[in-house]
């Protein structure tokens, strides 16, 4: 007898939970992870440093040498980051950052500054294409195409110095990484005041109706302006940093601003997403496979750049597994490997977190041995938490009432009888 | 789910029919397993169950062929059969080969043990997938849409095993959209609307008007078999001599402005291939595309620009970004024209239009803001739709566009493609449902081994002649 009765009965479920305003959602553990990552470190070395007696740790002069040693890879990070969103990986970048280094400073005495350093980007973006289109035009899966670069390239780097150490005699790299500029501190509370009325401004387009709801970027623009607004008063020798951290922050904010407010960028997120859906839709796929590989070249050699500007000199093994950190820094800010996700900012701050966690490691002398121990923890638990969070949707919903704007609910609630008329007439 | 009961029989094939999100899966789910009940009993062979996993339901003899049977596509028939037994017998091969050919023999299907599972049609692969859950012995099976996309001849095998499983003492669950089927191989069939059960009867006393308006409930019911008259303008799409890669023979075929080509053909037709390469999706080898006299060059960017459209048959893995919400799906084939100057995105305009589309299309959602991936197959089509037709377009290319769409929003979008063909647009749709194309077609182009062997008009052609034409009896 197979007699299977069933029953089934419960509250009746709306089919589509209302979800908490954006806005507050961006705040959550699985979307902001890294920013309180960071705030958590930063705690915590604060407390033990205080604790054993030692000099603040959040001092200016520290905060400022975390910020100088991670800006390098920070800008690598940024450009991983865009290669990632497209769906693509590039593990070539050290071995690009290290070639552009060798190049400048083996050329730079005899061709002079400019010319030399236009070499070493051109050789950078040429890598670049060369991945690229052994990526997207012969269909070679992008790990191995990049991670053959990253061992050829580094063969180049070895045969060009002859496995020697280089060093220029020209000190004009040295100024790229040593320029100190200072950002006068009026110039930094006008900025903020003016991120702070951009703020305003999207708050009242909100009420609108007709914009997106308040997201993270909202969030972020608030944070920026209060943080223009603060520094000056409580840390103004923060204003004062190197040329790579400045260049960090505008990479930063321009290639943020970029992919978030162009075609070309939201394109760049539809082909990560799904290349043949977006590729149906008429956007030129290829261009967008393509171009994040040959700005990431160019960013690597920019950064190998500074690099040798650094000691003024290089050495073959120079940069070796840099590009593990900056992939690990990406996926820290929560950079998806698959590609349609990700945001530079965030993984710029990956980047501010590893290298305070090793700074963390030095400032209380504890072994460099045991740093490496806690990174690949802390990279770990960071994406399991990601991947937990992306898992159970039912989690990222909630019931609690709606912040969103009315006008944004619900357009064609009603059955669809009602709703032809006006294709009918159009 | 609102609260069901529902009496399983042995020997008895019992159809469930609904429409996209009336709970049929949800229903099938519990019973497998794989979902838990909120309240209510399930009983199993007289004593209540309580299966917390799907593998407590495989154990007592419940199994299961989904809609897209995960099958192994690099292992064999038979050892995608046996996937996953640990009875130690069974890998003995002799009484291997014998259950199996027990198991084939008991639904009437032949098929090659030790063939590659990738290289099967579709259809055998359901088959495969069918004689997998009968390798389970199971008293109870259920069926998820197991002819959705399969062609005549193969659903004809397809159905005839689900009756033999019945005769040989199995339960039988067997979810369809096609509702003639449905009245072919059931014996009791329950209607599901909204999560309740709202009929239910002997298939001998049901009728298919009795289903549709149980299923479609107080929705008017939309779909008109007369076509409006409308004229017919100039030819606006000009294919000549069109070979792709993937294409057999070269096509050539014109479409007029107002005019809905029908593209009657079998699985592995070409049918897909032809629409492709008109689009430039597949790479061109011969011949030219013109969209009103001008050519085309071979690529989507260059036929979307040129003002075609295409509706991709896999509406969430080549029509949508799943993780998308609406508005972005809607505005992703033209932010051209939605965005500021200096290509600056204008997301105000941009929602401004996926909130008009959705009001005028009857997409049901609880905002723009929601992800393409949670709407049902109708509203996700429509959001497809979306994305073209607000462009100045002239052509339209529709690959099965009312594939896994319940009978609501079929009609919905049946309305839909007749007023766009109104407006002026020229119009090729390729479906497999014969009556359904025949129904929205003005004429029809049939599609054999690559070759268009026939052309019909709609008006003065039956489906049985259709379905001879397209099989090449005619």
């Amino acid at each position: 007898m197979s007699d299977d009765e069933q029953r089934g009965s419960g509250t009746p479920r709306p089919s589509f939970v209302t979800r908490v305003s954006p806005a507050l959602h961006s705040l959550r553990p699985q979307r902001a992870g890294v920013a309180y990552a960071l705030i958590i470190l930063v705690v915590v070395l604060a407390i033990a440093t205080a604790a054993k007696g030692q000099p603040a740790y959040l001092s200016s002069i520290n905060v400022s040498n975390i910020l100088g040693q991670a800006a390098p890879d920070a800008i690598l990070a940024i450009f991983m980051t865009v290669v990632l969103i497209s769906g693509n990986f590039d593990l070539s970048v050290a071995s690009v950052a290290a070639l552009a280094a060798a190049l400048a400073l083996k050329t730079i005495d005899s061709i002079g500054t400019a010319p030399a350093v236009i070499l070493a980007l051109a050789v950078g973006a040429m890598v670049g294409l060369i991945n690229a289109v052994l990526v997207q035009k012969i269909g070679v899966n992008a790990f191995i195409v990049t991670l053959g670069s990253l061992t050829a390239v580094r063969g180049i780097v070895l045969i060009a110095l002859n496995g020697e150490s280089v060093t220029a005699h020209s000190q004009s790299l040295v100024a790229l990484d040593s320029t100190i500029l200072q950002v006068p501190v009026p110039v930094c509370i006008l900025f903020g005041i003016l991120l702070i009325v951009l703020a305003v401004l999207r708050l009242r387009q909100v009420n609108d109706g007709a914009s997106p709801p308040l997201d993270g970027f909202f969030v972020a623009l608030v944070l920026m302006g209060i943080g223009c607004l603060i520094v000056p008063v409580i840390a103004p020798a923060l204003l004062t940093e190197p040329l790579p951290v400045w260049l960090m922050i505008w990479v930063t904010v321009g290639v943020s601003v970029g992919l978030r407010f162009l075609i070309a960028g939201r394109n760049l997120y539809a082909v990560g997403s799904n290349a043949e859906a977006a590729r149906l839709s008429g956007i030129n796929v290829g261009i967008y496979k393509m171009v994040p590989f040959v700005l990431s070249g160019a960013a690597a050699a920019g950064v190998g750049l500074i690099y040798a500007g650094r000691f003024n000199s290089v050495d073959p093994n120079a940069l070796t597994g840099t590009e593990l950190t900056v992939i690990a820094a990406a996926i820290l800010g929560g950079t998806s490997l698959f590609g349609g996700a990700g945001y530079v900012a965030k993984s710029v701050l990956g980047t501010i977190v590893l290298f305070t966690l090793s700074n963390g490691f030095n400032v209380l002398n504890l072994g460099s041995n045991y740093q490496y121990v806690v990174q690949g923890a802390v990279l770990v638990a960071a994406s399991a938490v990601y991947t937990v969070a992306a898992r159970s949707p039912a989690r990222r919903t909630s019931t609690r009432p709606s912040a969103e704007p009315p006008a944004t609910t619900t357009p064609g609630e009603s059955q669809s009888e009602a709703s032809h008329a006006a294709l009918g007439t159009s | 789910m609102r609260g069901v009961s529902l009496t399983l029989t042995q020997g008895l094939v019992h159809g469930l029919v609904g429409a996209n999100g009336a709970g049929k899966s949800t229903l099938i789910k519990i019973i497998a397993g794989a979902e838990r009940p909120t309240a209510g009993v399930l009983r199993w062979q007289g004593t209540p169950a309580d299966w917390r996993r799907p593998a407590d339901a495989q154990a007592a003899g419940v199994a299961v062929v989904h809609q897209q049977s995960p099958v192994a596509p690099a292992l064999s028939v038979l050892e995608n059969v046996y996937l996953g037994q640990k009875s130690a017998r069974l890998w003995r091969p002799r009484d291997r080969q014998r259950d199996f050919d027990a198991l084939c023999s008991s639904i009437g299907f032949a098929i090659d043990p030790s063939a590659p599972v990738s290289e099967l049609s579709v259809g055998d692969r359901q088959m495969v997938s069918i004689l997998r859950a009968l390798a389970q012995h199971p008293s109870l099976i259920l069926l998820d849409e197991p002819t959705a996309s399969i062609t005549p001849a193969e659903r004809a095998g397809v159905l005839g095993a689900v009756r033999s499983l019945a005769t040989s003492g199995v339960a039988v669950v067997f979810v369809s959209h096609f509702l003639n089927e449905v009245m072919q191989v059931c014996d009791v069939v329950s209607v599901l609307r909204d999560g309740t059960l709202v009929d239910e009867l002997d298939a001998s006393s049901m009728s298919v008007e009795r289903m549709v308006s149980g299923i479609v409930g107080n929705r008017l019911r939309a779909v008109e078999n007369s076509k409006p008259a409308h004229e017919f303008g100039p030819a606006v799409l000009k294919v000549r001599n069109l070979k792709s890669v993937r294409m057999a023979e070269p096509v050539t075929l014109d479409v007029k402005r107002g005019e809905i080509v029908g593209i009657a053909g079998l699985l592995g037709s070409g049918r897909t291939s032809l629409l492709k390469a008109i689009f430039g999706a597949d790479r061109r080898t011969s011949g030219e595309v013109l969209v009103d006299d001008k050519p085309l060059a071979p690529s989507p960017a260059a036929a979307v620009k040129g003002g075609v459209a295409f509706v991709p048959e896999d509406r969430l893995g080549q029509g949508l970004i799943g993780d998308w919400e609406i508005w972005r799906n809607v505005s992703m084939a033209d932010l051209g024209q939605l965005s500021r100057r200096f290509k600056l995105l204008n997301p105000a305009k941009e929602r401004a239009r996926a909130i008009q589309a959705c009001a005028e299309l009857g997409v049901v959602a609880a905002s723009i803001d929601t992800p393409v991936k949670d709407l049902s197959g109708g509203n996700a089509q429509k959001v497809v739709f979306a994305k073209w037709i607000y462009k100045a377009h002239h052509v339209l290319l529709l690959d099965e566009p009312t594939a896994g769409v319940d009978v609501g929003g079929k009609a919905d979008l049946i309305k839909l493609i007749r007023a766009l063909a109104a407006r002026g647009m020229g119009i090729v749709v390729v479906l497999s449902e014969f009556e359904e194309l025949l129904s929205v077609t003005d004429r029809v182009l049939v599609l054999r081994h690559g070759n268009i062997t026939a052309d019909f008009a709609s008006d003065e052609v039956s489906v049985s002649e259709l379905t001879a034409s397209a099989g090449g009896l005619a």
